[in-house]
């Protein structure tokens, strides 16, 4: 019987996973900046660090839990990044693909691309920021089909413009909604076609 | 009396005992389809209605169905629409009169009922076709066309399948066609007669087409309810829509009265020949052993259709052309050799 | 399709010649919202010349609820009863991805017992989910029965659920860190019970469904979905498996205890029609049944007694800043839930990764060229659940 599950479970080899990417892409030249979590489990973090810990703001070195992450540097190469991870590193599944606005003031959105090698049955998860006053980056579902409909989701709720989408219509909203939902500065309407929403 | 009169007496005397007989059967035929249903997928059914296993439900829901609004869409053919369920109706109720109930009791012993029960069916069709076409709804536009491509294609094999009893009893008529199963004590039916083999090879070809003719499952194609929502009885509400259910358990009733009178003996029941012909027993009797025949058969269309899945149309179609036609022709010859060959050794 | 001519429309359909000059058109129908196939509220166009479909297109956002707006108001705690809100078929499952993203980015995981206790109720809720899914596929093809025999036995599983939890549908059982309580006395054997029971019935679903002569016509060679094409459309679940993919999140990423549990992955292989039909993803979904009977025994063998809750997690939670993806196996595939934190008690970002969402996304592109009546089957060999595809 093996060890009870380790919290790493799911992730297994993910870290060493991103790290071997990273390395590869900085030998092919591509713009890809790799993140690792750097804090300790709950239960060895102990208390009263726990409570010291401070947001990103104020401390340089940012601490924090979870996946490892792969920052894409630069929007305009996506496609082709993509491209690269599925032909030369086995990533053939788009499993997720999904907008984070980490706060009303944040310069930044995320675009995050969740990757998945089914032959080294490893995850690698890409995340691209864009610019609150450009939100454009260019659409991959000619690189992942599955990048269709997470595409027009994502741009409906976050008002990002996916360049290149074969069928850019509104998937889950209505056609004549204002605003952008899932972004923090989103406020909630009093009304939707005369009809009272509060 | 006159007699203009008495035919006129006659004709609306039998009219309100048809439609009485049938508008009982089709209610019992309902709360029994329910009562199956139930039974088949492990529940109860009706219990609440009338207080016995809900007897009382049929009655119930036809109340029901007569105070609903009646409908009918603006964009909708409102002639064809209004037409459609009465001509269903008619055709259906037009059935009964030859059906050979009991020695005597039936309204007219024509001389091609099997004929005329066949061109009745096949009117019933145009009804569920106009209703289709009056409703402004395409998915019953699909009901409708599906409907008449399926019933033409079934029409040939159940006509082909009636063949070998007719040339068996050398008639149409269904009376005449019973009156010839009476020998054996009650038990010369067609299926245990001396052109069994012939009877067993065409029953099963004549229940299939008798199905498929009356959109049953699995040939409920024109009303899928998972496909085409209701198919052509989609729009219509109410009373309109009650005939449409009505015709369907009317004819269901039908085909397994013709069934029953072709190849189970009809009214025969073993027996029969040691009572008084004429008798009210008798009569009784007969008249119970040949609904509960018919309705046997009718509880074996329910059992099909409470277990297997839908066709889809071209499976029905090559079911209906491929397989059952030619199946059919070749039992009709069959049916010919034999009876010849019967007729050499009676010489 | 925007030729001049209308007839050039109809005659785009290889070998077939127009003689007469004849303007024709497809028709295009509303296949929903409020349609018995659609499992839901839901609604495709089709456009089908006769009855055979040259084109459909998926509408969602009916059923719209807004769970990920939610999960960035309410405390990590507080969201769980919203993840039983999208696929409530299986919301045992619902629960435990939330509460296993949640873990992660705590850092800490569930007591031992608690694991197995997830595992078992996350596999009964597998079979209660699939017996529905066959069931109602059932009703797509035009037989009744099968759902309610469905039903017979799925009233089982909601019954010990209930005697678990309380509730039959919507538990907000499995929370982060553990479990909201142990089992009750005697349920574990009640659990053992209903796998005997159960392991004879599943014959009848065999033989009454799957082996069904009309149901293997209807399903064999529909809606055939290439393995390439399954990953590309990231398909997951009994919809990849059908189409031949080995891939199974509980074997190849395990998590809670499924490292140590022996079960097959089922996949599809073809055995009335072609590799990713209709017919296989029902083949997977008995058999999933099959292997999660194997599983919840293992389960209760190897259980030991314990607590079922890490009092690490109290009432108010605030996990440390950064992300995490958790995706399990859920009956109708990955259900990933992508979680953000500032360090703070609310959400900054609750993504889910719906599994129906990804797969009925293929289901518009297998339909052209099939018949009117595939439409429901195809749409039914997805097992969508309208709640899950648009949260």
């Amino acid at each position: 019987m093996k060890a009870a599950g380790h919290v790493s479970w799911g992730g297994g080899g993910q870290i060493e996973a991103a790290q071997r990417i990273a390395a590869r892409a900085a030998e092919a030249g591509l713009p890809l900046q790799l993140h690792l979590p750097n804090l300790p489990p709950l239960a060895e973090e102990g208390e009263a660090r726990r409570l010291a810990r401070k947001p990103r703001e104020e401390n340089p070195e940012y601490e924090w839990r979870g996946d490892p992450y792969l920052q894409v540097m630069d929007p305009a190469v996506v496609c082709d990044l993509l491209r690269w991870l599925r032909e030369q590193c086995g990533f053939v599944q788009l499993y997720d693909l999904s907008a984070v606005d980490p706060a009303a003031d944040a310069p930044e959105l995320w675009v995050v691309y969740g990757l998945l090698n089914l032959a080294e049955k490893v995850r690698l998860e890409l995340r691209l920021g864009l610019n609150k006053e450009h939100l454009s980056v260019p659409s991959v579902v000619a690189v992942h089909q599955a990048a269709d409909w997470h595409e027009r989701e994502a741009a409906e709720m976050f008002g990002i413009v996916f360049e290149g989408h074969p069928d850019p219509r509104a998937l889950l909203l209505p056609e004549d909604w204002d605003g952008f939902p899932l972004r923090k500065d989103y406020e909630f309407p009093d009304q939707y076609q005369g009809i009272s929403c509060t | 009396m006159p007699g203009w009169l008495l035919t006129v007496w006659a004709a609306v005397v039998a009219m309100v005992v048809v439609f009485t007989f049938l508008t009982i059967m089709v209610m019992f035929s309902v709360w029994m389809e329910r009562k199956v249903a139930g039974f088949i997928q492990h529940r109860v059914g009706p219990m609440r209605a009338g207080g016995f296993h809900g007897w009382a439900q049929s009655i119930a829901d036809s109340i029901k169905l007569l105070f609903k609004e009646d409908l009918i869409l603006i964009g909708a053919d409102r002639k064809l629409f209004q037409i459609a369920p009465a001509l269903v109706m008619a055709t259906a109720t037009a059935m009964f009169v030859v059906l050979p109930f009991a020695p005597g009791w039936q309204v007219a012993d024509a001389d091609l009922g099997v004929f005329l029960i066949l061109a009745l069916a096949s009117v019933t069709t145009i009804g569920v076709i106009m209703a289709g076409w009056g409703s402004y709804n395409k998915w019953s536009v699909y009901g409708a066309m599906r409907e008449a491509a399926q019933v033409a294609s079934y029409e040939i094999p159940l006509a082909l399948s009636l063949i070998p009893p007719i040339l068996h009893y050398g008639t149409f008529s269904l009376a005449t066609a019973t009156e010839a199963q009476a020998g054996w004590g009650g038990m010369q039916w067609y299926v245990f007669s001396s052109a069994a083999p012939v009877a067993w090879l065409s029953f099963p070809l004549f229940f299939i087409a008798a199905l498929a003719e009356n959109k049953r499952a699995p040939f409920d194609l024109p009303e899928a309810e998972s496909e085409l929502v209701a198919g052509f009885h989609t729009e219509y509400t109410g009373i309109r829509f009650s005939f449409f259910f009505l015709e369907e358990y009317a004819a269901m009733f039908v085909m397994g009265a013709v069934g029953a009178a072709l190849w189970f003996g009809g009214w025969n029941f073993p027996g029969i020949h040691l009572l008084e012909p004429g008798s009210a027993l008798l009569q009784v009797l007969a008249l119970f052993a040949f609904v509960a025949k018919a309705m046997a058969l009718v509880f074996v269309m329910m059992w099909v259709r409470w277990t297997v899945p839908r066709l889809r149309i071209d499976q029905v179609m090559t079911l209906g052309y491929k397989y059952l036609t030619p199946l059919s022709m070749a039992v009709v010859l069959i049916a010919a050799f034999w009876e010849f060959g019967l007729h050499l050794i009676q010489d | 399709m925007s030729s001049s001519h209308p007839a050039a429309a109809y005659s785009r359909a290889p070998g077939r010649e127009i003689e007469l000059d004849v303007a024709t058109q497809d028709c295009q129908i509303h296949m929903g919202p409020q349609h018995p196939a659609t499992h839901g509220v839901m609604r495709v166009l089709l456009k089908a010349d006769g009855e055979v479909l040259s084109g459909a297109q998926t509408h969602l956002g009916y059923l719209h609820r807004s769970a990920e707006k939610i999960g960035e108001m309410v405390d990590w705690l507080q969201y769980l009863p919203y993840t039983d809100r999208y696929d409530y078929l299986c919301a045992m499952n619902n629960n435990l991805g939330y509460s296993l993203g949640v873990e992660k980015l705590l850092g800490l995981e569930a007591p031992e017992r608690a694991q197995y206790l997830r595992v078992i109720l996350s596999e009964l809720n597998r079979i209660a989910s699939h017996l529905f899914a066959v069931g109602t596929y059932g009703l797509d093809l035009g037989a009744f029965t099968p759902l309610f025999t469905a039903l017979r036995d799925r009233e089982i599983v909601l019954d010990l659920f209930e005697r678990i939890c309380g509730a039959r549908l919507t538990y907000s059982f499995i929370r982060p860190g553990g479990l909201w309580n142990d089992a009750p006395e005697g349920w574990l054997e009640d659990v053992a019970a209903f796998l005997d029971l159960f392991e004879k019935r599943w014959h009848e679903y065999w033989t009454l469904v799957v082996e069904n002569r009309i149901f293997i016509e209807r399903t064999a060679d529909v809606g055939v979905l290439s393995a390439e094409q399954a990953i590309d459309w990231g398909c997951s679940g009994p919809m990849l498996r059908g189409s031949g993919v080995d891939w199974d999140l509980r074997r190849d990423q395990p998590y809670q205890v499924y490292d140590r549990l022996e079960f097959e992955v089922v996949k599809g292989s073809g055995y009335r029609g072609s590799v990713g039909d209709c017919f296989d993803r029902t083949f997977v979904r008995m058999f999933e049944m099959t292997e999660s009977i194997r599983i919840v025994r293992q389960c209760l063998e190897q259980m030991e007694p314990g607590p079922v809750h890490n009092p690490e997690v109290k009432s108010v939670i605030r996990p440390a800043p950064g992300s995490a993806y958790c995706g399990i196996e859920n009956p109708r595939g990955e259900l990933g839930h992508y979680l953000v934190s500032d360090g703070s008690k609310i959400a900054v970002r609750v993504r889910v990764r719906a599994p129906s969402f990804c797969n009925l996304s293929v289901a518009e592109h297998l339909m052209p060229g099939s018949m009117l009546g595939d439409a429901a089957a195809i749409i039914g060999s997805v097992d969508i659940v309208v709640g899950e595809t648009d949260r």
